[in-house]
């Protein structure tokens, strides 16, 4: 009886077994994408600029590993661009006035975090959609960071380890990298195998549902929100880090990349249902575009054009996958 | 067959009956909502379609009125054969559809809706809104009821909304006027109203289908009866073949002692769930006592309250006024998260939207709000997580393919099933179930009531919203009836009777 029924529709089905799973078709994807490179220019793989492709991929993951949480329990951040560049501005500030690092990179994974629970507090208590309240934190911040400052505030002490955050090594590994590692296998872990991971798929996937089951439905989209912009903290220190400064212009599109690697890698904007692994591909594949646009020459208002264009392909793909999966 | 000879004898009398509907089917994806149903109307008669939720009773309808195709069948108006393509389709035909929500413009006059197809204009092309307020009255003057027609329609209740309805009715000249559950938000008083003018419309020669599970209506005001039942035709009758237990039979399709199952004997006496003087903007003074071991039934009407009652006791709405008590400890903080850890949890009737996470698997549906007792520091033992699901998947008969099947594949009776064992592997003492056997088939509903009867005899307390009358009868051991937001009636099993209920429920 069930074959009878899917047997007719042939096309869905192959389309079905062909995109069975929105991770192979990235993982696919990436392959294609670095052999195609690499062919048409041998220096793609070479070791210099795969470690460019990961220092740029672990900037947008640690924050996409946020972003994933928070696209789970139904909410989004637009403001995390904006967020990034003051994260910076204030670190340095910080770091020019105490002289000292730990406290600086402190005051900015703070002022992230007090971002993300401002706009969580935003969401849950005055009931602003997050869309649209993220919009307004955006511009506040954008604005703001100009207030604050006119101009790029240099690192005044010429402190080394400030410098080595975004650009230092262990071993052949660059530091932002390492961070990103430990970032991403401890939300993979909280996410699949804890209670606080569930409870966030619950929140997203029915939030009466999970009122009604006495899950403390505010607070798990607060966390989500403050562990966002905490993470916004941590890469608004890598790129201080790496431009030296605190550049109020830094960040601009920031949210639009790690939002359209977080969609790519197949989280559903309305919630409940994402995985890491494809937030990771996601990341992988938009930069290793970007990359791969650069080495080849081409012109780079294509860094902007093609990610839109493998976007719009990669979730037209997802709802092919999901027809198919429906009959 | 005597239906059957009784059609055929009218049909060589008279001119062509005003509707006949044959062979009638329909299907959606992965439900049959109607195989070979047949209706025919006779022109000045109250044709009653009866059947319980499911039963296929809005299908035919919406089918009629055009808001669906029908996949086979023949239908026939004044013995044309013709299709239905939309809404507007059939009312120039003739048929005319009050549904429940009332399709009206709440912002338009009165007059103003009556006429909305077809505005009468003046020879320059504008409105001549003096005629359609006269045409208006002249409609109302006609069915023998009296409204302010240039009152703003929203302004109106839903009693003279459907008034303004059959007047639409009346200015397209329908034949056939097919009302669906039109009392369900009825008072007694309007509902007697509505049954005169409903008269003045046979009288005019209308054919009437008055869709309803009341079974006192039906015997006052239909001629004949068909009946329904998991999307196939049942019955036709004249009314007067009919007893209350005959057409309760045909709707149910079993004895009624056999839907109910009873296992319990007498409850405990140990209070598990104490509610006093809750007031609440919907509530006012509600005060019961609900004892371990036994099934405490709330009836009520449209609007009683019922709902409203069930999320205040849960904590999941807020409380002006009162107390409640689970098991001797007070609901205080006002939540959810207080009340689930003092063992009280809602079963909504609302499966879609406060229920069911529809994406996610059936597991994580069933463990949900036990998902604590399965984890050490944080991290989720899933190993016990699925051993306690399955075992609720064996014990209750939940059909799905494997435990990480997404729980909107199911049905209706299989996603209730998940969701009454997430609170039975919660360990609740008290569970307030809601319409439980909402938008679930007829045999399911029999496995939901044998579920409620075994945790009453389990030793839970039960407190179930319901506004389905057999089940409230064949449930409760004790029946509370709402109206208004306030307890108007309490009645022991033996001393409930539909009547009494009903009584008490009309304030």
């Amino acid at each position: 009886m069930v074959s009878e029924v899917s047997a007719p529709p042939k096309s869905a089905s192959l389309v079905g077994a062909l995109v069975g799973n929105n991770q192979i078709v990235l993982v696919a994807a990436l392959v294609v994408i670095c052999v195609g490179i690499s062919l048409a220019v041998p220096q793609f793989y070479s070791s210099a600029n795969i470690i460019a492709i990961l220092r740029q991929v672990a900037m947008v993951l640690i924050v996409a590993c946020g972003m994933t949480m928070l696209l789970i329990t139904a909410e989004v951040d637009l403001s995390v661009g904006a967020s990034l560049a003051f994260v910076g501005v204030v670190a340095m500030d910080v770091i020019n006035v105490t002289d000292s690092v730990f406290l600086g990179a402190l005051a900015g994974i703070a002022f992230g975090a007090l971002v993300g629970l401002v706009n969580g507090l935003i969401v849950t208590r005055l009931k602003v959609n997050s869309l649209i309240a993220t919009i307004g934190t955006m511009m506040i911040l954008q604005g703001g960071v100009f207030l604050y400052s006119r101009e790029a505030i240099q690192n005044h002490h010429h402190l080394p380890s400030f410098v080595d955050i975004g650009a230092g090594y262990v071993g052949p590994v660059p530091i932002p990298v390492i961070v990103a590692a430990v970032i991403f296998i401890a939300s993979y872990v909280v996410l699949r195998h804890t209670t606080l991971g569930r409870y966030l798929f619950a929140v997203g996937a029915n939030e009466k549902t999970a009122r009604l089951s006495g899950l403390r439905t505010t607070w798990l989209k607060l966390f989500a929100f403050v562990l966002t912009g905490a993470l916004v903290g941590v890469a608004g220190l890598i790129l201080g880090s790496l431009m030296n400064a605190g550049q109020p212009t830094a960040g601009r599109g920031f949210e639009l990349t790690v939002i359209a690697a977080v969609i790519l890698g197949g989280t559903s904007l309305s919630g409940g249902r994402g995985t890491l692994i494809g937030t990771l591909l996601g990341v992988f594949v938009l930069k290793v575009i970007d990359d791969g646009i650069i080495v080849l020459q081409w012109n780079q208002d294509l860094q902007m054009i093609v990610p839109g264009v493998v976007l719009i392909a990669a979730i037209y793909l997802d709802i092919l996958r999901r027809r198919a999966d429906a009959r | 067959m005597p239906a059957e000879a009784a059609t055929a004898a009218v049909a060589e009398t008279a001119a062509p009956l005003p509707l006949e509907m044959t062979g009638i089917g329909k299907h959606f994806p992965g439900v049959i909502a109607l195989d070979n149903v047949d209706l025919s109307l006779e022109a000045g008669k109250v044709h009653a379609l009866m059947g319980e939720n499911g039963a296929g009773k809005s299908t035919l309808i919406k089918i009629l009125a055009g808001v669906y195709g029908k996949d086979t069948g023949t239908i026939r108006i004044a013995g044309r054969e013709t299709s239905i393509a939309s809404p507007g389709d059939a009312l120039r035909q003739g048929i005319k559809v009050v549904f429940q929500e009332i399709a009206l413009i709440s912002e338009f006059t009165v007059a103003e809706n009556i006429f909305l197809e077809q505005y009468p204009t003046g020879r320059s092309g504008s409105i001549n809104w003096k005629k359609i307020r006269q045409d208006a009255r002249a409609l109302f003057e006609r069915i023998g009821f009296d409204v302010d027609t240039n009152a703003r329609t929203g302004a109106l209740p839903i009693s003279q909304q459907q008034m303004v309805e059959i007047a639409r009715a009346l200015a397209h000249e329908a034949r056939i006027v097919v009302m669906d559950e039109p009392t369900s938000s009825l008072t007694p008083a309007e509902v007697a109203l509505l049954f005169t003018v409903i008269r003045r419309l046979t009288a005019l020669g209308i054919a009437v289908i008055y869709v309803s599970h009341k079974l006192d209506e039906v015997f006052e005001i239909a001629d004949t009866v068909t009946v329904l039942r998991d999307g196939r035709h049942i019955s036709t009758r004249p009314i007067g073949e009919h007893t209350h237990d005959t057409l309760i039979q045909d709707m149910i399709g079993r004895q009624i002692d056999d839907l109910f199952p009873r296992s319990r004997g007498q409850a405990s006496g140990k209070v598990a769930l104490s509610v006093k003087g809750v007031a609440t903007e919907k509530l006012r003074d509600v005060t019961f006592d609900v004892y371990a071991g036994e099934v405490l039934g709330f009836f009520g009407l449209m609007g009683a309250g019922r709902t409203e009652l069930a999320k205040a006791i849960v904590g999941f709405d807020p409380i002006d006024k009162g107390t409640i008590e689970i098991g001797g400890r007070p609901l205080h903080p006002h939540d959810t998260r207080t009340a689930v850890s003092l063992g009280i949890g809602l079963l909504t009737e609302d499966r879609k939207g406060e229920g069911l996470m529809l994406d996610l698997p059936v597991v994580y549906n069933l463990s949900l709000a036990a998902l604590g007792s399965f984890a050490r520091g944080g991290f989720i033992d899933e190993t016990a997580e699925r051993e306690a699901a399955q075992g609720y998947v064996d014990r209750f008969r939940i059909r799905t393919p494997s435990l990480f099947q997404e729980i909107k594949n199911l049905s209706g009776g299989n996603q209730q099933k998940v969701l009454l064992a997430r609170w039975l592997l919660r360990g609740l003492s008290v569970i307030v179930v809601d319409e439980p056997t909402r938008g679930i088939d007829v045999g399911a509903k029999q496995e939901i009531f044998a579920l409620i009867d075994q945790l009453a005899a389990d030793g839970h307390a039960i407190v179930m919203m319901t506004s389905e009358m057999p089940e409230l009868l064949g449930l409760s051991d004790r029946v509370m009836v709402m109206g208004e937001g306030r307890i108007t009636g309490s009645f022991s099993r033996d001393e409930a009777t539909q009547e009494k209920i009903l009584n008490a429920a009309i304030v």
